[in-house]
């Protein structure tokens, strides 16, 4: 009987339980089902868990009135702002911090990364030491450390006040800020774009030129002279159809009984702390992925530059640098990626960035639905991140 | 005719600027203009560097802040009396750091030396020069002091236990450990009735414990998944392939402290009421998943990076496929990407201390907590988390120095 059974169980000549396809699919099957029904489980008790504990949940919330105030901002707020807009304000925070944040950190990387590599013994060792440290200690201790440093400046009653109208104090840095004022701004602002679109039309036909004749023909200098020129020309145009400067320039200045500072710029000790310590942590990663790059080339490839005569500062920009970058920009990448998500650890230092924002958030609003717009932010962050990076991988990669 | 000898004349010694102190600076530090003004730049910041770093390490800065958290940077509020009524629970997490010395000294004998024998000796010499802090008598007991001694002895009994009888074996070692982390757990948290072993909430474990168990489980589980990740994700099954990429890419898309705070808010409502999950094994499980998106993305590249031929070779042998892949891939994936598992690790680590944001009290928010509670320490902050980088900097470097001891044997990169 039981022989019986086991010799009807083939498909296809074989046994059921040793046939690849059906254990393929009956795996698949599994594993699918499986997922499927935790994930309706994990549905269902929130839903139960909204029904019975009335819970808020929807959408509604977003065009309702936030009424709670954000630190700093950089796009204008108010507490009567909505929900919606609130977040926008908080996601501005997130990108601009993480925009200067990177290209910060890619300038100081690249720095120490060659450092590290230098010939000078001295300079290569202070560059390992700066690796070496800055990797291996929790960018929480280091922004609390920076943010902690900035607290202990006097406060904003007893502020040092440095020359140009520069205020340091607990609260931040106030420096004086360009501000528009009015229709010229517009049109210069408008030229001087031109003048960006005419100077790279110029460095190109320059380099062009350069490649072609051989002869130097200085395309840097003329691709920004043409920029500078139609600044310029453009500042002296808007001034005179207006009547008026098209940037006034705002200073701090302390007023009132409490002697705050307004007008101008103030970084808040929370952004300059960020700012300080995502910099400095994610430039001693990027450091390393530059050696790793500049060490990828063949040393023929330097030694043959520098038989053509090349300087080292040449070699180093037009051959080894841009072979290196093949090797440099992936992993250069998802360190952008981290400096965006470790941007989410402003909350511990009082930056207003989404993640605080929308901790927040979920004391007055539904933190499901909260956390369902946070992670599509973050996702869409990442994926943005992740298809400038397979772009311009499939453009450097050899053309084979 | 007299043979006329050529004697070839004796070399001269090579120039004095070439040679010795003067010889290797004028390679490494003079060896053109540029160089040495690098160099003077260099210098002169160094020197400036430390003549205010040292006057303010031993003039300026007050230290007494770090003698006052003392014993609390290591277990936080675990000994306070709202967690442990009675103060008499400092014990607990002594004896299971007297255990794993113990296991270092098995370990150390079974290695027979090497990287295993320096960390055993780090251990248990630090943990027993700990008990020779002058430290107010009254806050650090004598017992406290004799326990962190006992380390040295633990230490020697682990040895000779693996040196003299059959227990000493690698398997052994392995399994000794996971018994001695269960068997901690159960310790900190304690049993009731059980006399001298009143229960502990979890949410009262704290300081550098907490983030060395969080650090611990997720390193010992987020191999394991990572690599069954990393397999799924490569497979030509559709299903699983499709599950495991939108589990590493969701994971990986989101900052850890969004999903430590969702493990907070919104998992507690995705299990019934009464389901036995606390906020620590919450902030451990999401710390382990997410650091298992990571590590499924390491190993994935040590896969790719593997040759075909070794699968192919090993499929011509008759090797069924998943005894090729547990003997033959995996092993060599591994060994090749060693570096960015440990990185990985190491980021691990440092993650623990993102448990802030769901309210527990891990070594760096009990010392942001203490700072902020006591005002007047509010200007010897600098010092707390300089105090708190070295920590975390030796376990982080200790960590990149075991791998690249591992490298060094496992002989990568020579064959």
């Amino acid at each position: 009987m039981m022989k019986n059974l086991a010799s009807s169980l083939t498909y296809q000549g074989i046994p059921v339980w040793r046939h690849i396809q059906v254990l393929q699919w009956t795996s698949q099957i599994v594993s699918a089902v499986v997922v499927v029904v935790l994930v309706l489980w994990f549905f269902a008790n929130i839903g139960r868990a909204i029904q019975d504990r009335d819970i808020p949940y929807g959408f509604e919330f977003l065009s309702r009135a936030y009424q709670t105030p954000i630190g700093q901002h950089f796009l204008p707020y108010e507490s009567s702002d909505s929900f919606l807009y609130a977040l926008g304000v908080a996601a501005t925070n997130t990108f601009i911090v993480a925009v200067v944040g990177i290209v910060l950190a890619i300038a100081l990387g690249i720095v120490v990364g060659v450092g590290r590599l230098s010939r000078n013994w001295l300079v290569a060792k202070i560059a390992t030491v700066y690796i070496e440290f800055f990797r291996n200690v929790p960018l929480l201790v280091q922004l609390f450390f920076w943010f902690y440093i900035l607290l202990a400046l006097p406060t904003v009653r007893e502020t040092y006040v440095l020359a140009g109208g520069v205020y340091v104090n607990n609260a931040g840095i106030s420096v004086p800020w360009p501000t528009a004022t009015g229709a010229g701004t517009g049109l210069w602002l408008a030229l001087a774009a031109l003048g960006v679109a005419g100077g790279v039309i110029v460095h190109r036909q320059r380099t062009g030129r350069e490649v072609a004749t051989g002869r130097p023909s200085w395309p840097l200098f003329f691709g920004v002279g043409t920029f500078v020129l139609a600044a310029a020309l453009g500042w002296g145009v808007s001034w005179a159809a207006f009547g008026e400067l098209p940037l006034g320039i705002s200073q701090p200045v302390q007023e009132g009984t409490f002697l705050r500072i307004s007008g101008g710029f103030t970084a808040s000790a929370g952004l300059l702390a960020l700012l300080v310590g995502l910099v400095i942590y994610t430039s001693s990663f990027i450091a390393e992925i530059v050696r790793a790059g500049i060490q990828s080339v063949g040393r023929g490839q330097t030694e043959a530059g520098h038989a053509l005569g090349l300087s080292s500062m040449n070699v180093l920009r037009q051959v080894t640098f841009p072979q290196a970058l093949r090797v440099i920009i992936p992993p250069l990448i998802s360190q952008c990626l981290n400096l965006t998500k470790n941007s989410s650890l402003a909350g511990a230092i009082g930056y207003s960035d989404l993640t605080n924002v929308a901790k927040t958030m979920t004391q007055t609003a539904p933190a499901v639905s909260i956390f369902i717009i946070i992670m599509a932010v973050y996702l869409a962050m990442s994926l943005t991140w992740s298809l400038i990076g397979n772009y311009y991988n499939r453009r450097i990669r050899f053309v084979g | 005719m007299a043979v006329e000898r050529h004697t070839p004349p004796a070399s001269l010694p090579p120039p004095r600027t070439e040679v010795g102190l003067v010889g290797w600076a004028h390679a490494n530090l003079f060896s053109s203009r540029q160089n040495s003004l690098l160099t003077l730049v260099s210098v002169v910041t160094l020197l400036l560097a430390l003549w205010f770093g040292l006057r303010w390490v031993f003039l300026s800065a007050d230290w007494t802040i770090i003698s006052r958290i003392g014993g609390f940077f290591f277990i936080g509020q675990y000994n306070t009396d709202g967690a442990c009524p009675g103060n008499d629970c400092f014990w607990r997490p002594q004896a299971s750091l007297l255990m794993v010395t113990a296991l270092l000294g098995m370990a150390w004998a079974v290695a027979g030396g090497g990287v295993v024998k320096r960390i055993a000796l780090a251990v248990a010499i630090v943990a027993a020069a700990l008990a020779f802090l002058p430290y107010g008598m009254e806050r650090m007991g004598l017992d406290v002091r004799l326990l962190l001694v006992a380390n040295l002895p633990a230490l020697a009994a682990g040895w000779a236990l693996a040196r003299y009888t059959r227990l000493g074996s690698a398997r052994n070692v392995v399994v000794l450990g996971v018994l001695i982390f269960l068997l901690t757990l159960v310790l900190l948290r304690g049993i009731e009735g059980v006399p001298g072993l009143q229960p502990v909430q979890v949410t009262d474990w704290g300081g550098l414990m907490l983030n060395l168990l969080l650090a611990i489980s997720g390193i010992a589980l987020s191999l394991p998944i990572g690599i069954a990740l990393a397999l799924g994700r490569r497979s030509n099954l559709p299903v699983v392939k499709v599950l495991c990429v939108v589990f590493i890419e969701v994971f990986r898309g989101v900052p850890l402290i969004t999903l430590l705070f969702m493990s907070q808010v919104l998992v507690p409502l995705a299990f019934p009421e009464d389901f036995p999950l606390n906020s620590v094994l919450r902030a451990a499980i999401v710390i382990t998943l997410f650091s298992s998106a990571y590590m499924a993305e390491n190993v994935r590249g040590g896969l790719q990076a593997l040759h075909p031929g070794q699968a192919e070779a090993a499929r011509a042998l008759g090797l069924p496929s998943w005894q090729t892949t547990l003997l033959i891939s995996l092993p060599q994936a591994i060994r090749n990407v060693i570096p960015a598992i440990v990185g990985q690790f190491i980021s691990l680590f440092k993650d623990t201390s993102l448990v802030y944001i769901i309210g527990m009290l891990d070594i760096v928010e009990f010392s942001r907590a203490f700072i902020q509670g006591n005002p007047e320490y509010l200007a010897r902050a600098k010092e707390v988390f300089i105090f708190l980088a070295l920590i975390f900097w030796i376990f982080c470097y200790g960590m990149s120095y075991v791998s690249r001891q591992v490298e060094v044997h496992l002989g990568v990169g020579r064959r």
